[in-house]
């Protein structure tokens, strides 16, 4: 038997800062192909990639251990596809089937590193990006990057704001020690259909209070009440965090009690409404002739604002999107020359405009009525069942721009 | 009506990848015909027992099913031993 290799381990957190940086990343994957689908590591632009079922290795490695195995079967499979210039990583589920992995590729020569706690670590791993800390306001954006969500806390004099908090509460509280903030405010801009909030559970552990527009406590396809505790945002509600505000712009469109939040005239937090290269989608409701409208409405009177305001938005559908530092803002007049959906939007006729939302509807994602259920307190989940109700990317914005841009990579 | 087997393979506690690559090497003594009866705790075992099932030439999944054993959910695998 062959000496037993040590390869290298990568962490989520490196990993981010590669993918940041567009460093060449070779990925791995041996998870299943239905797995792989569902969510797989993904760059700032498409990376090298493959995808081999680790049971497929083993069984056509055909020796009894595993990494034999994996020796035998890359041997005599992966020779041509492996590349001799840069590192693998190796990806699975949990991250130590990809670590057997590692280990046979290592002994036959190449450079490997494994991801450490697998997908399961990278679809759980937040990271946390300074968009602004002057004296007396900060803002912070976290984001979960595997699954393109953004969330926000805005302090001032030691008092904070959530915006749209994610599931994993701990990573607010632990922000919030760190900088010496007390969390007052915990706002959700609209009912969340592709992830489980963490809105209500961070307002209880922190003694805050949790604001939801009385339009989204109303379950769209169920069309029944939520029972979670919250507070009615009122339409022209001013939230004050020390010395600032967050002024209430509501904005119905992607959900009927969607709102955006102006910060002066500097920072409008989006929610679901303008991304930064789309916009959200009008169906998630159901309703998508109906609401499209509404959307074309709302977004037309965010176009009002100062274009010199900066768009902090709810999600990301790509590493593409940020800047050169990882985060995920650009001004409104730069939006409106580059975002596909307000393009259309200034060009067309509001007829137009809506076959232009219905035209670019994404698939609708079943499992996103369960999330909307749970995020209203209509439908119980445990971590587990959270977990698997929170698969994949998020698929919150217009498709279009997407497709048109991959289909023009080479 | 249960699944009948003539093995048990326990694999209560191991991670990825050793239930499968156990259940690989236990299948190996039984004889053409037989069936393993194989015990799971981790939850990705049930869609790898299905993969690995499809492309393994020797090898038929018969049943899946879910047991829960002192308030643990266990994922139970009937492997059966083709040739």
């Amino acid at each position: 038997m062959a000496e037993r290799l040590i390869p290298s381990v990568v962490t989520s957190a490196e990993l981010l800062n590669r993918l940041e940086r567009s460093q060449d990343v070779f990925v791995i994957d041996v998870r299943s192909r239905d797995e792989f689908e569902r969510l797989h590591i993904e760059g700032r632009s498409p990376l090298p990639a493959f995808n081999v079922p680790y049971f497929e290795m083993l069984e056509l490695g055909g020796k009894d251990d595993m990494i034999d195995s994996v020796e035998a079967y890359a041997e005599r499979e992966l020779k041509e596809k492996l590349p001799t210039d840069k590192q693998i990583l190796t990806v699975c589920a949990k991250g130590d089937t990809s670590s057997y992995v590692a280990q046979a590729l290592t002994r036959l020569g190449y450079s490997c590193a494994n991801l450490e706690g697998g997908m399961k670590a990278w679809g759980e791993y937040y990271a946390t990006h300074t968009i602004v800390e002057e004296p007396d306001l900060s803002i912070y954006q976290i984001s979960r990057p595997a699954r393109g969500c953004l969330s926000y806390v805005v302090a001032s004099s030691g008092s904070a704001i959530v915006i749209d908090p994610l599931r994993h509460v701990h990573h607010y509280t632990e922000l919030a020690r760190e900088k010496n903030l007390k969390i007052e405010t915990v706002i959700d801009t609209h009912g969340h259909a592709d992830h489980i909030s963490g809105g209500v559970e961070l307002a209880a552990r922190s003694r805050a209070s949790y604001y939801l527009h009385p339009y989204d406590a109303i379950h769209p396809i169920d069309v029944l009440p939520a029972t979670i505790d919250y507070e009615y945002i009122a339409n022209d509600r001013v939230f004050r965090s020390g010395s600032r505000e967050l002024r209430t712009i509501h904005i119905p469109g992607h959900t009927l009690g969607v709102i955006a939040l102006a910060l002066d005239d500097r920072f409008l937090f989006t929610g679901d409404s303008i991304f930064i290269r789309s916009i959200a989608r009008p169906d998630l409701g159901g309703k998508a002739e109906t609401w499209a409208p509404l959307h074309a409405r709302s977004l037309r009177k965010l176009l009002a604002l100062n274009g010199r305001i900066k768009v902090l938005p709810g999600h990301f559908s790509s590493l593409a999107e940020a800047d050169s530092s990882g985060r995920f803002v650009a001004s409104l007049d730069e939006l409106k020359r580059t975002n596909d959906g307000l393009v259309v939007l200034q060009r067309d006729t509001e007829e137009g405009f809506v076959r232009y939302l219905v035209e670019s509807l994404p698939r609708f994602v079943p499992e996103y009525v369960d999330i909307k259920r749970v995020n209203a307190g209509l439908l119980s989940a445990d971590e587990e069942s959270a977990a698997a109700l929170e698969t994949g990317k998020n698929v919150c914005a217009l498709s279009q721009a997407y497709a048109a841009r991959a289909g023009a990579t080479p | 009506m249960s699944q009948t087997f003539d093995q048990v393979f326990d694999a209560r506690g191991l991670n990825c990848p050793m239930p499968l690559v156990n259940a690989r090497k236990e299948i190996g003594k039984l004889e053409p015909g037989q069936i393993l009866k194989v015990m799971a705790t981790d939850r990705g075992s049930v869609a790898d027992f299905q993969g690995w099932a499809k492309i393994a030439k020797n090898v038929e999944l018969v049943a899946q099913e879910n047991e829960s054993i002192d308030g643990a959910t266990v994922y139970v695998h009937f492997i059966k031993r083709t040739v």
